[in-house]
């Protein structure tokens, strides 16, 4: 079961319950960064800084699966934690999985709370943004 | 590690000495009377506490005791002089100014007033969070009952000119409201001077306890009209019945006391602190000083940080005890409204960060305090830019 620490957000009387996953995401992202562009790389990006999360992927095809990712992330703990979760399932992912992917799947595995749901449908965008960047 | 406490505009922990005199009263042996009872010593004894608290609340302000009226805080002070004064004039006007920026605690009392058929200018403050006398002169009507203007913004610690829009309002027959909780202790105050009509004052924001508060209501010429909020036994003169709990009066005064003695010496040293904390935080590049560079108190420190996102920033900082805007703000993700005020951004407005200091600040404290932002601060850069991440593709 995971475990769940309380921090006080930054707008008072709310509090925010960070799930453990999340707080290990967050504090030790993993893949994160870019990589080089190249004829084997490709990338995905959505939202917008703005709008208060950004999300964008480079990834490297071998055949027909990725083997390895990086991701870029502007946003808020939610945000930078499930694209570091997801970082690390999408290697050994195909095309046809890509185009597959549900946000609820990191909802789920991070217990997002409902209102900041809103920012793993732009993660998801952004993964579809990457299949369609394969080919 | 314990955390590192940069609230003090949220609050400050009780100087023990402070805690030392509501202790004695507090002990068997105490004040337990009812300052009321005059009949017997018991009374007459709590009494004894409660004039000479109330005597250095004023000493610290250039008032005279007999102006100070106890209250639980500044926001029941503020309820108090606003919707007892304007009720009170009501039948001579019925239009207020004040500003954007102002506390919660006085905002929702003017909305509320709004309700009752009253109208409010709200004025907009400058970049730098300050109103200008010409703004609030051209507000000002013939039916104008009322302004209410702070003397230091809670949020970006900016101050505001309080006398020279007392000495406006004196000549246009117009009362002044001054929310002085984040001032008091921190600038000489002198309501006669200021030609300040009513001053709200708390004592947990100077080492005092939380639930006590004062309004000052000027006496002299003429005696400043207030409709009581809370009826009962007639206490403070009619203005705000309660029993007075003498222990919270005694750590008020005991409180005020102290912030007159030490003022100066202690504003010196954590403007000092203030300056090693901005200096080290500037270091890192795109940051900004919300609000007037100059015109501001000693240990508030409000800046935006660039190219991170606000909920971030501050759980990565969270080894920082800290305010992202007001403890008092409303519980909604929205931005500070006093930034945005400003003309900052939403998303700027989210990533800005309050810091202030206090007494028992350390400098050891402060140069945690940079280590932990720029540390985090770079971090989260890092992670949105990609910078410092690039992976070969080998």
């Amino acid at each position: 079961m995971l475990q769940a620490t309380a921090i006080k957000l930054p707008t008072a009387d709310a509090v925010a319950v960070y799930a453990a996953a999340v707080i290990d995401h967050f504090d030790r992202p993993r893949n994160a960064g870019r990589l080089q562009p190249a004829p084997d790389v490709i990338e995905g990006s959505a939202g917008r800084r703005t709008d208060g999360v950004e999300f964008h992927f480079t990834a490297r095809v071998a055949g027909d699966v990725i083997d390895a990712v990086r991701v870029r992330t502007f946003g808020c703990p939610h945000s930078v934690a499930a694209a570091s979760w997801l970082s690390e399932r999408l290697v050994g992912m195909t095309r046809a999985q890509l185009q597959q992917w549900q946000w609820r799947e990191a909802a789920q595995a991070l217990e997002v709370p409902t209102e900041k749901r809103g920012r793993l449908l732009v993660l998801e965008d952004a993964v579809r943004a990457l299949a369609r960047s394969w080919g | 590690m314990t955390a590192i406490y940069l609230d003090y505009a949220a609050t400050t922990p009780i100087d023990p000495r402070v805690a030392e005199r509501m202790i004695e009263c507090l002990k068997p042996s105490g004040a337990h009377g009812n300052p009321s009872s005059a009949g017997h010593d018991f009374g007459r004894a709590a009494r004894a506490l409660v004039e000479k608290a109330r005597a250095e609340v004023a000493n610290l302000i250039g008032a005279r005791p007999e102006t100070i009226v106890w209250t639980s805080g500044a926001t029941e002070s503020n309820n108090l002089a606003l919707f007892g004064a304007a009720r009170f004039a009501a039948d001579r006007g019925c239009h207020i100014v004040s500003a954007k920026t102002e506390h919660k605690a006085v905002l929702d009392v003017l909305k509320q007033l709004e309700r009752e058929g009253f109208q409010v200018t709200y004025l907009k403050p400058d970049s730098g969070g300050i109103v200008s006398l010409e703004q609030v002169r051209e507000a000002l009507r013939a039916d104008t009952v009322l302004v209410s203007l702070m003397h230091v913004n809670n949020e970006i610690g900016v101050i505001q000119d309080v006398g020279a829009v007392g000495r406006l309002c004196r000549e246009r027959g117009v009362l002044l409201h001054v929310d002085a909780a984040q001032s008091a202790g921190k600038l000489p105050i002198d309501v006669e001077a200021m030609c300040i009509d009513l001053l709200s004052l708390t004592a947990h924001k100077i080492y005092g306890p939380k639930g006590v508060g004062a309004l000052y209501v000027r006496r002299k010429p003429t005696p400043v009209g207030l409709r009581p909020l809370i009826y009962g036994g007639g206490q403070e003169n009619g203005i705000r019945s309660g029993t007075l709990a003498t222990h919270q009066i005694v750590g008020m005064g005991a409180a005020f006391a102290i912030a007159a003695k030490e003022r100066e010496a202690d504003v010196a040293r954590i403007e000092a602190l203030r300056e090693r904390l901005w200096q080290g935080i500037a270091a890192l590049g795109a940051v900004e000083l919300n609000g007037h560079a100059q015109l501001r108190v000693a240990n508030v420190l409000n800046v935006a940080f660039h190219g991170v996102e606000g909920e971030s920033l501050q759980f990565a900082c969270r080894e920082l005890a800290m305010s992202a805007g007001s403890a008092c703000s409303s519980a909604s993700e929205e931005a500070s409204y006093v930034l945005r005020a400003l003309g900052r951004s939403d998303q700027v407005a989210q990533s800005s960060l309050r810091f202030s200091l206090g007494k028992y600040t350390t400098a050891d404290d402060i140069d945690r305090a940079v280590d932990i932002v720029t540390r985090e601060v770079r971090r989260l850069r890092a992670l949105a830019t990609g910078d410092g991440n690039q992976a070969a593709n080998g």
